[in-house]
C-alpha cells in the first residue's frame, strides 16, 4: 500500500451563507489545491448528504467538478448520510494508496439554512430506521432517549453534558470560520429551550451551511494519512444491546489504531462528532482518548480544553463551528491538518504530532475515524 | 388490561428477536422465522419531543421498552410523570399504533395470573420478577 499525505486543506466560513452550495465547494476546493500547488486533480470525490432535497440538484459529483473547472476529471460522489465527508476521505484515500491516482481533491459541502427547522429536521431524519421515524423519532429524540439513559446507567450529570457545550463554544470563538463566535455559560445551557428531554437547545449543533475539501496525494508532504478505520451498526436503535456506547466508533476505531500502529495514548489533538454535547462524552470513551467512565469528569477538570491534557474540538466542533453535513468529516480533517502544521491560529495545540478525527454518520450507523501524524 | 401479542421475528442462527418482524437478521443474511412477544416489557429509556415533525402533537413521548422476549421496541406513551428507567409497561395498540402504559402493582400481578397456568408457576414467576427487581436495583451499569 502506498503512503498517502495531506498536500492541501482548505474550507469556508461555516454558518449561514448566501452563496449557492457549488460555489460553497469551489471556495474550499481551490483553496485545498492552491495550498498543493496543484493545478488540476487526477480525480475528483464530492461528498454531499442530500443535496437532491437540500437544493433540489442531482448527479452532483457532475454538478461540482463541472462548477469549478474540472469538467475533464474523473469526479464520484460518496454519501454516508452526516459523516459522508469522512467516507469520501476514504475513497480518495484508497484511490492514491491503491497507486490509481497520485493525486485527488476530496471536497464535501451542505446548504441548509435557508430552509425551515422542522423541514432539515424531516430531511436529516431520512437516515433513520423507518419504523422508528413512524413513531416521530427524529436525530434529536433518538439522541434524548441515549442521553437519558447515559445519565441513569452511567451516572453522567446535566453539568458535564452542559460543560461539552461551553468548552466547544469558547474554542469555536478563537475560530474566525465557526459558526459561532460567542461563549455560554453553564446556566445558559442548562436554561436553554427543551428539545427532546433531557437535551435542550444548546446541547445541540446549529443548522448550518459550509464547505471543506483536501487534496490527498502519493508525494510526501509534512501530513501523512497514518490510518482509517470504518465502523458500522444497525440502522435501527432499538436492534442494538449497547445504547449508551457507539459500537460503530469502537469498530473504527479498532482498525484505525491498527493501520496506525499506534493506540490512542499518542494522540495530540482530536476533532470528536459533537452533534450532541453528551455524544463527545460517549465518543472519547469509545475512541480510548478517555478511560471508561471518565469522560465527564475529565471534561470539568478541563482535560479536553485547549490547554488540558488533550484538547478535543479545538475548532470548536460540530457544536461550535457548526454542522454542514457532508463538510463535517472533512472540516475535522482541515483543523488536523492545520494543527499538525501549527497554522491553528489563535487555538494553535503546541507540539501537536498526531490528530484524530471522529465522524459519526446517521444515528451511530456508519463511523469513521482518521489518524494524521506529522511526517 | 389485556397485553397485546406483538409480531416479531427469530433469527435461526443468533436467536435475536426483533419487533416488528423483518425479512432478514440484522447480523446474518438468512431468513427470520416468524415469531410473538407479549406486551409488557420494562422500559430502556424515553424522551419527551417539544417541537415533533409534522405529523406529531406537542409533547410528543416516545419510549424505548425491551419486551419480556428480548426484543426492544419504540412505541408512544400517553404519560412519562413519574416515569422511569426500569419501570415496567404494557403495550397496547390503538388503531395499530403502539402505546405504552405504567403498570400498577395490581396489574402486574394480574398479569402473571394471566400469564402463568398453573398455581405453581404464578409464585415462581413473581419470585423470578421479585429476584430480577433486586438484582437491577445493585447492578444498573450495563446499557
Amino acid at each position: 500500500m502506498q503512503d498517502v499525505f495531506v498536500a492541501g486543506a482548505g474550507m469556508t466560513r461555516v454558518g449561514r451563507r448566501s452563496e449557492p452550495l457549488p460555489e460553497l465547494m469551489a471556495d474550499a476546493a481551490h483553496a485545498a489545491l492552491a495550498e498543493a500547488r496543484l493545478e488540476a486533480p487526477e480525480a475528483i470525490v464530492v461528498a454531499t448528504m442530500n443535496p437532491e432535497e437540500f437544493v433540489g440538484d442531482g448527479n452532483y459529483a457532475s454538478h461540482v467538478a463541472t462548477q469549478i473547472g474540472f469538467a475533464d476529471v474523473p469526479a464520484l460522489r460518496v454519501e454516508t448520510a452526516t459523516s459522508s465527508g469522512a467516507a469520501a476521505f476514504y475513497a480518495g484515500f484508497a484511490t492514491v494508496a491503491a497507486g490509481l491516482r497520485a493525486s485527488v481533491l476530496v471536497v464535501g459541502g451542505e446548504k441548509m439554512t435557508h430552509l425551515s427547522t422542522p423541514r432539515v429536521s424531516e430531511l436529516i431524519g431520512r437516515s433513520i430506521d423507518p419504523y422508528e421515524r413512524a413513531y416521530g423519532a427524529t436525530m434529536p429524540a433518538l439522541a434524548g432517549l441515549i442521553t437519558r439513559a447515559l445519565m441513569s446507567r452511567s451516572g453522567v450529570s446535566a453539568r458535564e453534558i452542559a460543560q461539552v457545550a461551553v468548552k466547544n463554544h469558547a474554542h469555536a470563538a478563537l475560530n474566525p470560520l465557526a459558526h459561532f463566535q460567542q461563549p455560554v455559560t453553564v446556566q445558559e445551557v442548562l436554561e436553554s429551550r427543551m428539545v427532546a428531554d433531557p437535551l435542550r437547545l444548546l446541547h445541540c449543533c446549529p443548522i448550518s451551511d459550509g464547505a471543506a475539501a483536501v487534496v490527498l496525494t502519493a508525494a510526501t508532504t509534512p501530513v501523512r494519512v497514518a490510518g482509517i478505520g470504518h465502523g458500522t451498526d444497525t440502522l435501527a436503535v432499538r436492534h442494538r444491546r449497547l445504547l449508551t456506547a457507539f459500537t460503530a466508533t469502537r469498530m473504527a476505531a479498532r482498525a484505525a489504531y491498527a493501520m496506525a500502529r499506534f493506540g490512542p495514548e499518542r494522540v495530540d489533538v482530536a476533532e470528536v462528532h459533537d452533534a450532541f454535547t453528551p455524544f463527545e462524552l460517549i465518543s472519547l470513551e469509545d475512541l480510548g482518548l478517555v478511560p471508561p467512565g471518565k469522560a465527564g469528569r475529565a471534561t470539568l477538570d478541563g482535560d479536553t480544553a485547549l490547554d488540558g491534557r488533550l484538547p478535543v474540538n479545538p475548532s470548536g466542533g460540530l457544536k461550535g463551528r457548526g454542522h454542514p453535513l457532508a463538510a463535517t468529516g472533512l472540516a475535522q480533517i482541515v483543523e488536523c491538518t492545520w494543527q499538525l502544521t501549527g497554522r491553528a491560529h489563535g487555538r494553535q495545540v503546541a507540539g501537536a504530532r498526531r490528530a484524530l478525527a471522529h465522524s459519526i454518520g446517521g444515528l451511530a450507523t456508519n463511523n469513521w475515524v482518521t489518524l494524521l501524524e506529522a511526517s | 388490561m389485556i397485553p397485546e401479542e406483538i409480531a416479531a421475528s427469530r433469527c435461526p442462527r443468533c436467536d435475536m428477536v426483533v419487533a416488528p418482524p423483518a425479512t432478514y437478521c440484522p447480523h446474518h443474511p438468512v431468513l427470520m422465522t416468524p415469531a410473538s412477544l407479549p406486551g409488557v416489557g420494562e422500559v430502556v429509556s424515553f424522551t419527551t419531543l417539544h417541537t415533533p415533525p409534522a405529523g406529531f402533537r406537542s409533547p410528543l413521548h416516545i419510549a424505548l421498552i425491551e419486551l419480556d422476549g428480548g426484543a426492544r421496541f419504540v412505541c408512544h406513551g400517553a404519560d412519562v410523570r413519574g416515569l422511569k428507567i426500569g419501570a415496567d409497561v404494557a403495550i397496547e395498540a390503538i388503531d395499530n399504533i403502539y402505546y405504552f402504559s405504567h403498570l400498577g402493582a395490581l396489574e402486574r400481578a394480574r398479569l402473571f395470573w394471566r400469564r402463568a397456568g398453573r398455581a405453581g408457576d404464578r409464585v415462581n414467576a413473581i419470585a423470578r420478577s421479585l429476584a430480577k427487581r433486586v438484582w437491577k436495583g445493585k447492578h444498573r451499569a450495563a446499557s
